[in-house]
Formats: C-alpha cells, structure tokens, sequence
C-alpha cells in the first residue's frame, strides 16, 4: 500500500476573485457588465415608447431627464468607456493580422478601431443634429 | 514486487528515447514499449540544446565532407563505419522530424535553413531558431503520443539492470511518487539516459545529467569507452554555466580578450576576416576554442572581475533584426543571467562542461556486449564523436542511433525466448534489498551535497581542460575516497513518497562511478587528443592510442582499463588542419 | 559578490506525517545574483534534505521548476532574488494536487495534452524519400509562437477556470497546442480535433480572464490562441451547417 494521499485544494466557488488583485479587477469588469446591459435595456425601451406614440416617448424623455437616471447613465457611461477600450486592447490577441513574416502591430489594430468608433460616433452625432 | 511485462523496455525518455520508441511502434506495433524515465519527457536534457542537427542537404555539400568533418574533428578516435553510416541516414531523419512538424527555420523558398556550425567546412546545420533542441523534443514526444504501443512511465528512476547470462532482461525502477520497485521485464532494453555532465561543478547540463544509465551498464558489466574525452563548450554564461549556443559565433559573433582583440588567430584558426569562414576562427572546433581560452589565461589576457576568468562574445555587430529572429533565447539568457544585451554590450563567456563524448561500449547497431541490451543518444559510445564531438552532431546521433538501435532490438525480441523467471526475480529483489538497507541506514556521518562538491572540485581541477599526472592521480585519489565514503551516507528523508534525498543519494552513487572512468582513463591515456589534453605528453600517439579505451567496473577497486582498435576505413590519421587551410566556406 | 539573508517561506506537505500543508521558514544567506532555485537547492544541500521539489536545466527551458512565488505562478530558474525583498514566499503551483511539497500531481494535464491530438494529421502520408514539405517563413511564423510552449504549468495556475472547473476545462497550453497544430501548413487536422476543442470542456470555457498569457514564461499567449480557435470553431460550425465543411 502506497503513502501517496495528494492534497487537493478546493478553490471557493464565491470567493475565488478575492485571492488575487487580477481576478478582482476581472470580476469588477464582468460586474460591472450589468450597468451597461441595464442601459441597453433603457434605450431599447426608448425606441418600444417611440413606436407607441408621441406621449410614451415623452414620459420616457422626461424619465431620463431625472437627476438619479442621469447618474447612473454616466456610471454607464464610465463602465461603457471601460469596456471599450479593455475590448479593444484585446482585439490583437484575438485577431491577428499577418502580413508576410510579420503580424501587423497590435498598436495599429487598436488605434484603428479607436479612428472607426470616432468616425462612427461622430456620423450618430451628425444624424442626431448634434455636431 | 509488480512486474511489468514488455518485449522492449526504454530508459530514458529524451530524443534518444523518444526517437527509439517511435521506431519500434513503427517497426512493429504488436510490441508492447514501456517508456521509462526519471523525469517527463519534456523535461528531458535535449530541450537544452540549442544550436542545430547537421545534414548534407544543399547542393554545394556532400556526404564525404560531413564525413571527413566529423572523423578529423573527433581527432581520428572515431569509428569510420559509423560515422559513414551516420552522415548517410542523418538527413532522412531530419526530413522525417520535419514531416512530424518540427519548426525548421527556413529559408524564403520554404525550404529549411541551414546555418554554419564549428568545425564544419559547409553550412549545414538545420536550426529551429537558437531552440532546436527543444522543438525537436517536443516534436518527438507530441508525435509519440500517436502511439498506442508506448506505455510511458514517467518518473520512475531505473535502479538496476537484470542480466540473465549476458543476456538482458529488464530493469528494476522505482515509481518515485509511491517509492514502490517495480520490475521491468523486456527482451530487450535500451538505455537512452543521457550524458553525466553533473559530475563537474561547472556544466551546461540540466541536474538530471547524472549519468544513472551508464553507470547501471557498468556495473552490469559493460564497459564504459572513452570516458576521458570531456567536451568543453568555449561559450557559457559564468556562475550559471548556462549555455549559448555556438550558432552566436556561427551568425558572426566574435570572441576577444581583454584587449578586444580577437584572439584565436593567435592559434592556428587565423586569419580574422570579418566576416566569418568556415573552419576558421570562432568557427573552430570546440576542444581548440576551449583550450585557446586557458592558454590566453595562462598568458593573463583575460578579463578579470565580477565574473571572474572570462572572455567577451561580441554580437553587438549583427543587429537586433538577427539577434532576435536567429537567437532570441542568447538575448533573454544574456540580459537576465549577466545583465548583458548582445545587441548593445558584451557578453562575458568561458568554456563550461558541455558532452560525453564517451559513454557505453556499443556496436554500430547499439549493441552492447550484453545481449538485448542497447544504447543510444549521449549515454552511449558509439563512436562519431571520437575524441571531440562537432557541435550539431549529437541532435543527429540521437536519432540516427535512437532510430537503428531500436530496430535491432526489435529484431533481438522477436527471436528470444523469455528469460528465466527465477533468476530475473532473485536480481529484482538484490535490488530493492538494496534501496532497504539504504532505509534502514542510520547514523551516516557523510553528506550528499559534500561529496558530491568533493567530486566536482576535483575533477574541475584534475580533469579539466589541460591534465598531467600528478592532477589525474589526486583526481583517482579524491574519487576514490569519495567513493569509500560514499557507503556512509544514510538517508535523512524516510518518506517514500517523491523522496528527492534518496534519488539525488542514487544520483551521486552514479555520477561517483562515472568520475571514476573519466579519471581512470584520462590518467592511463598517455597522449593529447581532442578534449583530453595532457600537459605532460603533449603530442597525439597514433601508435599507442589510436584506441577507445574501454573502463571496467571493479566492485572493490579501481576501474580496470583495457583498449579497443578504432575502426579506419578510408581517412588515415592526419593532422588536423582548421584556418585559412581548412578551405571553409564563408559563411 | 554580495550575499543577503533571504527568509524563505516554502509551503511543505509530507504526506505521511501532515494532514495539510504548513509553512516553513528557512534562512538562507544568498548571493546577489540567484535565482529562487538556487535559494531551494541551498536548503536542500545545506538546512533540508526532506524538502522535494522538481528542477533540471536552470535556464528556462525544461519546464520543471514552476512554483507559485509571492502569489505569482513564476519559473523558480526566473525568480531573481534582485526583484524581491527578504521574505519570499514558495508554494506549488495552484489547480493541481499536492503530491509532496513543491511537487504537484500533472497527470491530468498530461492526458489533456494528449486528448488534443498534438501532432501532424497529414494530407497523405509523404515518404522521407520525397523530402520536406515546402513551408515558407510566412507560413512557419502563423504558428511559431504557439509551439514555444514549454508545459511549465504556469498557466494552468494562473487560471481560474482550470480550477472552478475542477480541472474540466481542458485549459490553455493544450489548447494553444491544438491551435499550433491546426495553424501549421503541413497539417489538415483541423476537423479531426474539432470536437475536443469545441467540446463544452474547450475553447468556450474559456473566459478570457487572460490571465495565462500574462504570466507565461515564453510568451506564447495562450489566450491569444484560445480566442483565435474560438473564432474559428465559430466558422467551422456555420460553414458545417451549410454543409461546406473546413478544414
């Protein structure tokens, strides 16, 4: 009969994040995920009040207009900046582009996407009668 | 005790390993392997190599000049008809390594690269980046896991082999995370162990290289030739003994003294071209490059200071574009170990310990004097080394000898009759009986790590590059002593699960047996050839030793030592001939 | 050369006589220049011979010394003491059994390893005598980075999900192998490891904590490769729905 008797550590299943400061800023992210996923609910309800009739959608613009639903559109709005860019830093790991022997610059894949979501935010800007 | 029934038993699973037991399972798949090793296979020493596998493949090239490449640069000690049949297979195999996925640099037609390599007239070194070595380590295991045939056994340490009248018949190993013996038993077995590179204090090879194999044929009565025959690899990091590889120089680095001055010309390597020659200069061979070093010592040229006696590799002239693709691990090596870039700083180097060109007695089929037992890669002799391997040939022996020792023993299984049982069974246990005693030891006054230092510091001194009589027999005496003392070491770990301080008490016993051959036949060799240089018979003596000698464990002595013909077919000994001479090609 | 007293913590576990692992504290008077290994390897010659731990080639290549130091999964061989203060923590790498001390039980990998078929499925078998396959430098650097994996098993520690899953998850160097395998010209294997890849315990367990690339010795950026299989699994699964088959 053999000695042997491995030790298994069992890792928490509620509080694995908090072992490490990596796992904490992931699951902060992955948290914080709702705040966006609540303000994609909020417009999306915009456009069902839009659909219904010039009185829905103005109780819904006057609901946004509220002290408490702005403040937590801009927390959105943070978590949302957040979001983008760690999205976009992952962008070259996950899609490599090879040119030749090379692989273009992960700089490049990033700041492309940056010029794209400019150009992009700058159009909504221009059809919304902002810019 | 479990027994474990196989026709081809394997220890040791490096390239050699690896190599062979892909070639029984190809040879034939009814026959059943057990693969057994110390260590994982990845973990294995091979994956240290760096630099290359030399094959003729490129139309200027052609086998002759491997051959006579290989014979002079091993000093005339070589086999002929194995260096013949070596510089003839080595290229299919490394077509085969390429067509199981290693990674093969290449060149922009897709066909693989060839890089120039020390003592070879052509550019013939196949190269996956400055890690060749390790990708074909990893490119043989992941391929062997393809087949169904080959029963790996990783950690297990083999304690014994069993000798049924000179005919082999297995192994004794103890699983090491149960500290259980097991009993291996096999018509044939091959041992790929690897080099004992461990026995000198200042060595390139991982802790694993502590010669357990050969000493295990040794004392099952197979000779261990050619033992004296040390390599010294001219660049390693000092303190770590960490290896760069010799493609640093084969890319254009330079080696300078304290002067920045490029001093191997002053040893018949010259001229210094900027560029580099093949054969010339830092493309010497590695005995002439390390001995160069401790003469240039001796003459107090080089550098003196934090890393103690070294000299400076300059590669600051290749670039950053080629210092990264071509030798990416050198630069992570350099700026962690010595805080030196190569592509802005100097690198300080020395020789270190590198390669055995000596090791078990075998045939040119592998084959031991013992019947069904065979040997490959480092461990072995077999020989196309001779006197001082060329750098990039011992990637190629480990396939080309892994590869035909195992199909021989493929051929020896199939026409033997099992061994007898009883005897088998009665060794096994002498085995393990052994490993008992050594538990039950008690009260041992002597220390592992202080012998095994004792060993080390004299052969550095005794057995170094330059040897004379007076250094040897303090050697023999150290040894010796070391050896006696040996049998009062008892184990401070009583646990038998993964107990460390009983395999590195097993490995000491090993490495001592192993010291004993490299001194005993470096104090008998009464000439200078290749990597044995004595300062008090400075000339070659084809007369007298134009022979592998041949060391023979003695229980309760020193080792007898008696001499073998080298086999010369169609290059008479010569005088050998590197520099402007030599007619390499630049590189 | 300067020496310091370093107070180096090793977690120990002795199967027969500990019923969990507890910490040791070893003074050890290192030079300047080591690394964590060679802190280990004075204990065990000079203060402790019962202390187990794997190690071989001291040069970052072999695999074998990887031990979580300070909270960080780390290659003992890569561990320099100049980069740490005098108390320096060892334990075993995390997700794996404790076998003994700094040793743990790999076996699972290893078999996960194996279950991602990491060798070349060919075309047609192609005899030597035929020669090498032509491969450009273009076609070699697709995949390169993928095959530098070394099996030190930092990754696996560094990973969550390899533990939440109670090792389910067939994790990042194997299936960064399978994508070297996959991304290699000489290969058609693609379909015939799909069904591990794309299994529930494959790619998509994965969850991009990313946490393996960050501390993997050599750069190999496993969840780089992860998420690229991702993608092509997504590929490969519409293209199959609409009967065009992959690779």
């Amino acid at each position: 009969m053999s000695a042997r008797k491995p030790y298994v550590r069992k890792m928490s299943k509620t509080s694995w994040f908090l072992t490490h400061a990596r796992f904490k800023s992931y699951m902060l992210h992955e948290v914080s995920s709702v705040f966006v996923a609540l303000y994609m609910w909020l417009l999306i309800d915009g456009l069902f009040r839009l659909a219904k009739g010039p009185e829905a959608w103005e109780a819904w613009l006057s609901f946004i207009k509220h002290p408490l639903v702005v403040i937590l559109s801009l927390i959105a709005f943070a978590f949302f900046i957040i979001h983008t860019t760690s999205w976009f830093k992952a962008v070259p790991q996950a899609m490599r582009i090879q040119t030749g022997e090379h692989f273009v610059d992960g700089k490049l894949i990033v700041g492309g996407h940056y010029v794209a979501l400019g150009i992009f935010s700058l159009f909504v800007l221009i059809l919304a009668g902002v810019a | 005790m479990q027994i474990i029934d196989a026709d081809i038993v394997i220890v040791g699973a490096g390239g050699a390993g690896l190599r062979a037991a892909i070639a029984v399972a190809e040879a034939d798949p009814s026959l059943n392997i057990a693969l057994v090793s110390k260590v994982y296979p990845m973990r294995s020493h091979t994956c240290a190599a760096e630099g290359g596998a030399a094959g003729v493949v490129k139309a200027n090239d052609t086998l002759d000049y491997h051959f006579n490449d290989t014979v002079s640069g091993g000093d005339w000690l070589t086999d002929q008809d194995a260096v013949e049949l070596f510089v003839n297979e080595i290229t299919k195999e490394l077509i085969q390594m390429e067509h199981w996925g290693c990674p093969w640099s290449r060149e922009s037609s897709g066909h693989v690269a060839v890089r120039p390599f020390g003592g070879m007239k052509i550019m013939r070194t196949w190269y996956a980046a400055d890690k060749t070595g390790f990708h074909m380590l990893h490119t043989l295991f992941q391929t062997s896991l393809k087949y169904p045939s080959i029963k790996r056994f990783d950690e297990f340490y083999a304690t014994d082999l069993m000798v049924d009248e000179n005919v082999s018949a297995g192994c004794t190993a103890i699983e090491m995370r149960t500290g259980e013996m097991k009993l291996f038993r096999g018509k044939a077995v091959i041992i790929c162990s690897g080099g004992a590179g461990r026995i000198f204090p200042f060595t390139t090879n991982g802790a694993i290289k502590t010669g357990d194999g050969m000493a295990m044929a040794y004392r099952a009565g197979v000779p261990l030739k050619d033992m004296e025959f040390v390599q010294y690899h001219p660049t390693g990091l000092p303190g770590s003994g960490i290896l760069l590889t010799e493609g640093c120089r084969g890319e254009g680095g330079y080696l300078l003294n304290k002067d920045n001055y490029r001093y191997l010309q002053d040893y018949d390597l010259g001229p210094a071209t900027p560029k580099p020659v093949l054969k010339s200069m830092e493309l010497g061979p590695r005995d002439r490059l390390s001995q160069a070093f401790w003469q240039e010592s001796k003459k107090g040229r080089t550098v003196q200071g934090k890393w103690g006696d070294v000299v400076w590799l300059d590669m600051r002239h290749l670039g950053e574009k080629l210092i990264n693709e071509r030798l990416p691990l050198v630069r992570d090596l350099s700026i962690s170990y010595v805080a030196a870039d190569p592509v802005t700083d100097l690198v300080p180097v020395r020789p270190v310990v590198h390669y055995m060109m000596g090791g078990i007695h075998t045939d040119i089929n592998g084959a031991t004097p013992v019947a069904g037992l065979y040997a490959a890669g480092e461990c072995a002799c077999v020989s196309i080394n001779g006197a001082n391997r060329l750098g990039s040939n011992s990637l190629g022996e480990l396939l080309v000898f892994g590869a035909r020792a195992a199909r021989f023993a493929v051929e020896h299984a199939k026409s033997v009759k099992a061994p007898r049982e009883a005897l088998v069974t009665a060794q096994a246990a002498d085995a393990e009986g052994r490993i008992k005693a050594l538990f039950k030891r008690t009260g041992g006054k002597q220390r592992v790590a202080q012998l095994r230092r004792e060993m080390n510091l004299t052969l550095e001194e005794g057995c170094g590059i330059y040897r004379d009589e007076k250094s040897l027999r303090e050697s023999v005496a150290v040894i010796a002593d070391v050896r006696a003392r040996y049998r009062d070491v008892a184990l401070e770990d009583k646990s038998s699960v993964y107990n460390t301080d009983l395999y590195q008490t097993l490995e000491l016993g090993a490495m001592i047996e192993c010291a004993e051959a490299v001194a005993h036949s470096a104090l008998q060799r009464t000439e200078s050839r290749g990597a044995h240089q004595r300062l008090d018979y400075v000339e070659r003596d084809d007369k007298a030793f134009l022979k592998h000698s041949m060391a023979h464990y003695n229980p309760n002595g020193d080792p007898r030592i008696d001499y073998l013909d080298v086999t010369i077919t169609k290059s008479q000994p010569a005088a050998r001939v590197y520099g402007a001479a030599a007619g390499g090609q630049a590189a | 050369m300067s020496k310091r007293n370093i107070q180096l913590e090793v977690l120990r576990y002795r199967p027969e006589q500990d019923r969990e692992p507890v910490f040791q504290t070893y003074t050890v008077p290192c030079e300047e220049e080591w690394v964590v290994l060679d802190a280990l390897n004075y204990v065990k010659d000079e203060i402790d011979r019962t202390l187990s731990y794997r190690w071989s080639c001291h040069m970052f290549v072999c695999g074998s010394c990887g031990f979580k130091i300070n909270g960080e999964p780390k290659l003992g061989c890569k561990a320099f003491l100049r980069d740490y203060g005098d108390k320096i923590r060892v334990e075993p790498l995390d997700n794996f059994p404790i076998e003994r001390d700094l040793v743990v039980v790999i076996d699972d990998f290893v078999d996960k390893l194996q279950s991602v078929k990491p060798y070349i499925i060919p075309k047609e078998e192609k005899s030597v005598a035929a020669g090498e396959y032509i491969q450009t430098p273009a076609q070699l650097k697709t995949f390169k980075q993928y095959s530098m994996c070394i099996n030190c098993l930092l990754c696996y520690s560094a990973c969550p999900q390899y533990g939440l899953t109670n090792q389910e998850f067939i994790g990042p160097a194997a299936l960064a192998l399978a994508h070297r395998y996959n991304m290699d010209s000489r290969d058609v294997g693609r379909s015939a490891r799909e069904h591990v890849l794309a299994s529930h315990e494959g790619v998509w367990e994965c969850s991009f904590v990313g946490a393996c690339s960050i501390v993997c010795p050599k750069d190999v950026d496993p969840a780089g490769a992860i998420q690229q299989a991702k993608f092509t699994s997504a590929i490969d699964y519409l293209t199959s729905m609409v009967g065009i088959g992959g690779k």
